[in-house]
C-alpha cells in the first residue's frame, strides 16, 4: 500500500512535533487553523482573538494537502476518486447520502474540537505527550465515542453492503 | 519566515499522516473496531517520541530557532471536556477523518474529503458564534446595560 510501518510513522510524526516546537516554537494542532479560516470571512471577535488570529495557521493548513498530494504522487496512486473505501459499504453509493453524512460528521468534528479546545493532533498527540490532564479527558471522549459509534454503525448498517 | 515554516511543516505532517495510513477510512474504522491496531501503534510511538523530545527541547532551548518563545503548553481543564470529546469522536467515526487527515485526504484527491472539511468549517463557525453570543450575554449579566460602558 506504500504505507510506513507503525513505528516509523509514529516516530516521524513525533519527531515533527518536536521539530515544530524547537524551530517554530509552535504546538502541533490543526483544528485551530479552521478557526483562522473562519476569521478570514467572519468579523466575529471569537475568530480574531488568539489563537485563531495568528496568520501562520492559515499557511499551516495549506501545507497538509500539499503533503498528501506529494505522498500520493510518489507512490503512483495519484488519481481523483469519489470513493472512501469502506465508507460506501456502510452508507451506500448515493451521492446525497454520502455528502450529507460527511458534512454532518464534519460539523460534529468542528464543533467538538472547538469546544474541547483541540483535536487528535493538539490533544491526543501534543497534549498527551506533555502529560496534560485535559488532553487525557478529551482523548478518552474522542475514543469512547469513536468506538461506540463505529460498533453501532456496523451493527445496524454493516449488512447493507 | 514563520509563514513559510508553517507551510513546510504542514506539508511534512500531511505527508507523514498519509504514509501512516491515517488518511485511510478503513484503517481508522479498523482502529475503532480493534481489528487493525496499526494506528494505535502509530499514536503510541508518536506520543512517546514527542514526550521525550519536548522534554529535551524544554530543558535545552530557551527560544525557538526562528525567534520568540516556545509556545507549547498543556491545554486548560474546562467543563464539558468529555462531552466535547464525545461530539468530536462521533464525527471522527462517521467520516473516518479528523481535521488534519481530512486536509491530507484532499491532497490525495479523495474528493469527498471536501465535504468533511466543509462540515468542520461549519461546526467551527457555529461554535464560535455560540460562544461569542454567550460571552455577550454573560457580560450583560455581569454589568447591567445602564452601568456598562466598556462592553
Amino acid at each position: 500500500m506504500g504505507g510506513w510501518p507503525f513505528w516509523l510513522s509514529g516516530f516521524a510524526i513525533g519527531l515533527l512535533v518536536v521539530l515544530f516546537a524547537w524551530i517554530a516554537g509552535k504546538a502541533f494542532g490543526v483544528s485551530s487553523s479552521y478557526g483562522s479560516v473562519c476569521g478570514v470571512v467572519s468579523k466575529n471577535s471569537f475568530f480574531k482573538s488568539r489563537p485563531f488570529g495568528e496568520r501562520w495557521r492559515l499557511w499551516f493548513l495549506l501545507g497538509f494537502p500539499l503533503g498528501g498530494l506529494l505522498s500520493a504522487a510518489l507512490t503512483g496512486r495519484l488519481q481523483p476518486t469519489f470513493r472512501l473505501a469502506g465508507f460506501e459499504a456502510l452508507f451506500g453509493e448515493s451521492v446525497v447520502v454520502k455528502g450529507a453524512v460527511l458534512v454532518a460528521g464534519g460539523f460534529l468534528i468542528g464543533y467538538g474540537a472547538r469546544w474541547a479546545g483541540g483535536c487528535t493532533s493538539g490533544h491526543s498527540i501534543t497534549g498527551l505527550a506533555q502529560g496534560s490532564r485535559s488532553s487525557l479527558v478529551a482523548t478518552l471522549g474522542f475514543f469512547a465515542a469513536g468506538v461506540i459509534v463505529t460498533q453501532l454503525l456496523f451493527m445496524f448498517l454493516g449488512g447493507a453492503a | 519566515m514563520m509563514n513559510f515554516a508553517a507551510l513546510a511543516f504542514g506539508c511534512a505532517f500531511g505527508f507523514a499522516l498519509s504514509r501512516a495510513r491515517a488518511t485511510d477510512y478503513d484503517t481508522i474504522l479498523g482502529m475503532f473496531r480493534f481489528s487493525d491496531l496499526h494506528l494505535m501503534g502509530v499514536m503510541g510511538v508518536a506520543i512517546a517520541t514527542a514526550a521525550i523530545g519536548l522534554a529535551v527541547v524544554r530543558r535545552r532551548a530557551r527560544h525557538a530557532v526562528l525567534g520568540g518563545t516556545i509556545d507549547v503548553q498543556p491545554k486548560p481543564v474546562q467543563p464539558g471536556l468529555f462531552a466535547a470529546g464525545l461530539v468530536f469522536g462521533t464525527g471522527w467515526a462517521l467520516t473516518g477523518g479528523c481535521p488534519g487527515t481530512v486536509l491530507a485526504q484532499i491532497g490525495e484527491l479523495k474528493i469527498y474529503a471536501l465535504c468533511t472539511a466543509a462540515g468542520i468549517l461549519a461546526g467551527t463557525y457555529a461554535f464560535g458564534m455560540r460562544s461569542s453570543r454567550r460571552a455577550a450575554a454573560a457580560s450583560r449579566i455581569a454589568a447591567p446595560a445602564h452601568a456598562s460602558r466598556a462592553t
